[in-house]
């Protein structure tokens, strides 16, 4: 990065690298694993979930960013179709549980033992 | 210049047809009318009698595969396809019994040819992506077949838990494969064990990735502490898509392991045979002894495969040529026992209407011939002698022993004597207990011809193992 901001050597450490991005993509990624644990709609869970699959997808971009080929872009893309699909199921099984058990909540979704 | 590698269409023959029957099964379910459904359950089996024929033939054709290529078509995966084709069959035959999923079957086999689709990719995969993409498309299968009798909450909450756990189980796949990734810079297996051969030490992110990936397929064999969904879904879920489940699933999930520790993990095997083998400990126990207060056949059922799934991770965890056959032969076995023990789940389950262990009692009485079928393939799981689940057992606990691994050996015999127990306890119901009503229980002459080659097949492949031993070692 040319810029005379990033060239400086005392501001070096503001440069962003992939590293960070993966570091990032690794918070995301625990967010969304905490996120599931706590939460109890299933809305949420499945927002969790999906924040689950965008931190492995910052993290493809990351890496075939540092690599420099392809390959992790290719991923990204199918990882997306796949999580809309999978948010796709998820949503339509929800509105069949909120029509025949009335509730969203994990919790009180217990007629088979947990 | 791109290189563009040739496709061996001959050899990817029978996944071709199975994606094409999918296309098929999608138009007739829109044109056929709804009294003329039987159409639809011929046309599915004559898809896979298709499937079949061109598998048969595609091996007659063998293709260079391995390397970058991103399937491995190889004889190995085809002795699985084979197994997963005959499967599949089963699975349309409970279908068609009395009482089974009457409404909107089309759509039903355009899942269950979804789902077989993904597990003939699996079987086979040599790529990652493709390890990700195949599981996803057996898994989404499933989590809608899981939730499909709409008006039965219970089938809708399994499919939720179902589908709730194993996105989280995908989402840990996925984050394992972007490490191994980022360690190798490609997503080849051939490119990653590379990768793992040429860096010492082995570095950190690249371990944490095949954990990660080890916890995704680990959801799919249902491995201790990923079996949670296991007893729930199975109970909930519609009896043909538990037999799915249990037996097509669970040995995708098993090969595409294989495979993974064959083609990518090989030269790191310390990173994951340790765990394994602690988890196949766990996962024998909690199976085993969680199987023995049930009350609902299903639900047992559902513990029993957690069990099993123990045995075949021993297997994995000794990772030898001679335990690849072990496993191989001991899913042939669990198959035959499986689909039996679930076939007569389906017919029981159709005439009274529950899944309930007290449906079994004097089933000797009210029929005769299906209670020896169970019996059978119950005493085949269990693991007794001539039958084939004792052999499969046998020849995973000798590699075991051959491998070192003595006290995983002990926990595995011990846990033959504690599923002996429960799978008894249901053959005391059948045998020794009086009947709830004298009233004999309807077979379709379908079901019990395809209830007798099973029961075949589970003595034949328990007396006379030198064939198919032959043949899987040759395989190898």
């Amino acid at each position: 990065m040319p810029s005379l901001l990033f060239s400086t050597p005392h501001l070096a450490w503001l440069m962003i690298s992939p590293t960070h991005y993966v570091r990032l993509s690794a918070v995301l990624f625990a967010i969304g694993l905490m996120g599931l644990m706590t939460r109890r709609n299933v809305l949420m869970i499945l927002l969790c979930i999906e924040v689950m699959f965008n931190a492995a997808n910052l993290a493809f971009v990351a890496y075939a960013r540092a690599w420099g080929n392809l390959d992790g872009h290719v991923v990204v893309f199918f990882i997306i179709t796949v999580a809309a699909a999978e948010v796709t199921v998820g949503l339509a099984i929800a509105i069949l549980l909120a029509r025949q058990l009335k509730t969203l909540n994990a919790d009180e979704v217990r007629l088979l033992k947990w | 210049m791109i290189d563009i590698p040739t496709i061996p269409w001959c050899a990817l023959a029978p996944e071709l047809a199975v994606a094409t029957w999918i296309l098929l099964l999608l138009v007739a379910t829109l044109c056929v009318p709804a009294h003329r459904q039987s159409v639809l359950s011929h046309l599915a089996v004559l898809g896979i009698v298709v499937a079949a024929g061109l598998l048969v033939w595609a091996s007659q054709h063998p293709s260079a595969s391995g390397g970058t290529a991103m399937l491995s078509l190889d004889r190995f995966g085809g002795y699985f396809k084979g197994l997963l084709l005959l499967a599949t069959a089963v699975v349309i035959v409970m279908t068609r019994l009395p009482r089974q999923l009457l409404t909107h079957v089309g759509a039903f086999y355009l899942l269950l040819y979804t789902a077989l689709l993904g597990a003939l990719i699996l079987v086979s995969v040599n790529n990652l992506l493709l390890l990700f993409l195949g599981l996803e498309l057996l898994t989404f299968s499933l989590y809608i077949m899981a939730a499909y009798v709409k008006t039965d909450p219970r089938s809708v909450e399994a499919g939720m838990k179902y589908l709730i756990l194993g996105s989280v189980s995908s989402g840990f796949l996925i984050y394992g494969i972007a490490l191994l990734y980022g360690m190798a810079g490609t997503i080849t297996f051939t490119g990653v064990r590379a990768a793992f051969a040429n860096t010492q030490p082995t570095p950190v992110a690249g371990q944490v990735g095949l954990y990660l990936i080890l916890a995704g397929l680990g959801f799919k064999v249902a491995a201790v502490p990923f079996q949670l969904w296991v007893p729930d879904v199975y109970e909930g879920a519609p009896t043909p898509v538990v037999a799915m489940l249990s037996v097509g699933s669970k040995m995708a999930g098993v090969v595409a392991m294989l495979r993974l520790l064959d083609g990518l993990v090989a030269p790191v095997q310390w990173v994951w045979t340790p765990v394994l083998a602690v988890i196949s400990a766990a996962t024998m126990l909690y199976g085993n002894l969680g199987a023995i207060p049930q009350t609902n056949i299903k639900r047992l059922l559902g513990y029993s495969s957690i069990g099993h799934a123990g045995y075949l991770l021993m297997g994995i965890a000794t990772a030898t040529p001679e335990s690849a056959a072990a496993i191989s032969y001991y899913l042939l076995a669990y198959l035959c026992s499986n689909l039996a023990v679930f076939l007569v789940v389906v017919i029981v389950g159709g005439a009274t209407g529950s899944d309930s262990l007290d449906e079994y009692r004097g089933l000797s009485r009210r029929s005769p011939g299906l209670a020896a079928a169970m019996f059978i393939a119950l005493l085949s799981l269990a693991g007794v002698p001539p039958l084939a689940g004792f052999v499969g057992k046998l020849l995973v606990l000798l590699s075991a022993v051959k491998g070192q691994r003595l006290w995983l050996v002990a926990i595995g015999a011990v846990n033959v004597a504690i599923s002996l127990y429960y799978y008894l306890t249901v053959v005391k119901r059948m045998y020794l207990e009086a009947p709830n009503t004298s009233s004999s229980i309807r077979i379709t002459p379908l079901a019990a011809a395809t209830l007798a080659a099973l029961v075949l097949g589970i003595v034949v492949v328990g007396v006379y193992q030198q064939p198919f031993l032959a043949y899987i070692r040759s395989t190898l």
